[in-house]
């Protein structure tokens, strides 16, 4: 059945018409004379030379986090590759050295063009390896092979641009209370 | 060489005069896409244009520019978009649709461009000088039915919209075109009828009388308040401007009568569009405002004015001076605000408006100085006896201020133009068909009716 939408009832002056193009007028004069003399109230930002402040969950680029030894946390368990609706992570895994950790990854390749950018990936991963907060919104690239991002560009990140808990915070492989747990299994007291 | 100049005054202006008011018009033009570009971002909370820019690299300079500080950058406000949309408009292609009737598609853009550029010809820009070498007139074709001429002329116009708008052999083109001659014919009646009202009063067809009359009573606005309104929308009409810009509608019919065409014919089109607006604007200035007159006082005609032309000369510039200051701050609020944020050129952008501030105060200074000697050497002017004339100093200074007096009111017209445009939704075609036949024509047949009436009365107790 269709809705019937009210519509509001006009009264003289406003049926007129005339009066109604003042009260505008007056409007847009109230804009235009903000616009002039109060440049802060623009929510403009000039892009280039001014990035906005993006929120902290804001998904951007992809990076791979690292364990305290540089390697990565990911244990290739294919997880946020199942979960991908775009099909856009490509892991090819071997045999961790590492007797705790099953797998590793060889290969671990994004293609930024088919990724949808929904973060499924990052909610998937077991191990928190993956995450969405680089704050790269912006790829720019020549050729479509150079969007197709792999291990090495995945982990190259710098540690100050992000939170300093941001190694040991995560109960993962490679974080602080898998160090603990390792250490326990070590010394024979988790027994 | 003053000799000589004085000698051949009348002569001068009367070479000078005719280019000289159309290239002032040209000069308008940025000015006023700069006011419609400017007016359209604060009017939606948006900046405005500011990318387009002169770059200027000064490393060389020692002391001033080195590497770690960048050159110049200078915006000019967002006047430098209309540099850039010439050399667009010049270097594309002259392209002429396979369909089209190659010959009228080429000359239609010129002929509103013609229009715009002819009617000035019989506004009067500034009072009639008498001089001792003969009268050098204030309108460069000085006749008595200026009125008639400038609505013959201006009723032309649609003839290239129209003309384009067949020659382009497209449905979309023919219905803004139908369109435009439609609105035309439709409101041309009402701003006839306007302006009758207010002919009844000036007793002439000429707009010279009308600014003397003017002068010596009061403004036509004062006298004719709804002719005012009922030319002003016309004007609104005519010029196809906002709420009445049906001639071209990209949801209906594509681009109205100019999809057909681009480049620089293109712009051949707006550039009419925005002589219309300059030109309205002076004409309503001058019909309702007063024309080059100060204020709105009897008596303050042009002999008053040479009388104490120091005097006024003073006032202006200190209105002029404060305009300008008041200026000078927004752009120091810019200066701040770009100072106080995290931009990666803020060196640049924070030099670019102490640039504009140094400018706009040396032009307000510059203008108080002006205004000083105006009132140093012209403080008081005795009128001439009779067989005598006034000085060619005072004359000239006198033109040169009433000039910019009529420029001035037409551009506080033509930001009403953009002010509406970007504040009214425009009107649904049987909508303009309606206010223009079913209540402008009947309250203008009322107006006049009464005018009529009123103005006869009046004479006859005089």
């Amino acid at each position: 059945m269709a809705k019937v939408v009210p519509r509001p009832e006009l009264n003289f002056w406003e049926r007129i018409y005339f009066i109604e193009i003042f009260k505008g007028l007056a409007t847009t004069l109230g804009h235009a004379r903000k616009g002039l003399t109060d440049p802060a109230h623009f929510p403009t930002v000039n892009y280039p030379e001014e990035k906005p402040e993006l929120p902290r969950d804001y998904r951007a680029r992809h990076r791979l986090m690292k364990r305290a030894d540089g390697s990565p946390r990911c244990v290739a368990c294919y997880m946020c590759s199942t979960a991908c609706p775009a099909r856009c992570i490509n892991i090819v895994a071997e045999t961790s050295p590492d007797r705790h950790i099953e797998k590793r990854p060889v290969k671990f390749e994004i293609d930024l063009l088919l990724c949808v950018f929904c973060g499924y990936c990052v909610e998937a991963c077991p191990c928190d390896a993956i995450r969405m907060d680089t704050k790269l919104g912006v790829m720019v690239h020549d050729n479509r092979a150079d969007f197709v991002i792999d291990k090495t560009k995945l982990m190259d990140w710098d540690p100050k641009d992000y939170p300093v808990d941001d190694l040991t915070s995560q109960s993962a492989p490679g974080g602080a209370r898998h160090a603990d747990a390792l250490a326990r299994l070590q010394s024979g007291s988790d027994h | 060489m003053l000799d000589w100049v004085i000698a051949n005054l009348p002569l001068i202006v009367a070479i000078a005069l005719p280019i000289a008011i159309p290239l002032v018009l040209f000069h308008l033009l940025p000015l006023l896409v700069l006011m419609e570009r400017r007016g359209a971002g604060v009017i939606q909370d948006r900046s405005g244009p500011h990318r387009a820019a002169v770059n200027l690299q000064l490393k060389s300079i020692p002391g001033i520019f080195n590497d770690a500080v960048p050159g110049l950058r200078l915006r000019a406000f967002g006047m430098i978009y209309n540099v850039t949309d010439l050399v667009k408009g010049l270097s594309k292609e002259f392209f002429i649709p396979p369909f089209a009737y190659p010959g009228w598609y080429v000359i239609a853009p010129a002929i509103p461009v013609m229009v715009g550029v002819l009617t000035p010809a019989v506004i009067p820009w500034f009072g009639d000088m008498a001089t001792s070498v003969g009268t050098i007139h204030g309108t460069i074709f000085p006749t008595a039915n200026g009125l008639l001429l400038l609505f013959a002329l201006s009723s032309l116009s649609v003839y290239g919209v129209v003309l384009g708008a067949w020659s382009s052999n497209s449905k979309y083109s023919l219905l803004g075109g139908v369109r435009s001659s439609a609105m035309m014919i439709s409101y041309e009646v009402s701003m006839g009828l306007a302006v009758l009202g207010l002919l009844l009063i000036y007793g002439s067809f000429s707009l010279q009388d009308a600014v003397t009359w003017q002068s010596t009573h009061t403004w036509g606005v004062f006298v004719q308040p709804i002719g005012f309104l009922l030319f002003l929308i016309s004007l609104f009409a005519e010029t196809c401007r906002n709420p009445f810009d049906v001639t071209e509608g990209e949801s209906e019919i594509v681009g109205g009568y100019h999809t057909e065409y681009n480049g620089i014919r293109f712009m051949l089109y707006m550039t009419a569009e925005y002589l219309h607006i300059a030109v309205g604007s002076v004409l309503i200035a001058t019909l309702f405002l007063g024309g080059y007159q100060l204020l709105p006082v009897p008596g303050w005609d042009t002999d008053w004015l040479r009388e104490h032309l120091g005097k006024v000369a003073l006032a202006l510039s200190i209105v002029t001076a404060l305009l300008l200051f008041g200026f000078v701050k927004l752009i120091l609020g810019r200066r701040t605000h770009n100072a106080a944020g995290h931009a990666t050129d803020r060196e640049v952008r924070v030099r670019e408006y102490g640039i504009y501030a140094a400018a706009f105060s040396g032009l307000a200074i510059g203008t108080l100085a002006l205004g000083g000697l105006a009132a140093a050497t012209l403080w008081h002017n005795p009128v001439p006896a009779a067989g005598a004339f006034w000085s060619p100093v005072v004359l000239t200074v006198t033109a040169l201020i009433q000039f910019h007096i009529i420029i001035a009111k037409a551009l506080v017209f033509s930001w009403l133009f953009v002010w509406v445009r970007w504040t009214l939704p425009r009107f649904r075609y049987d909508q303009i068909m309606d206010l223009g036949w079913k209540v402008l024509l009947n309250v203008a047949l009322v107006n006049l009716l009464i005018t009529a009436v009123v103005a006869k009365l009046i004479k006859e107790a005089w």
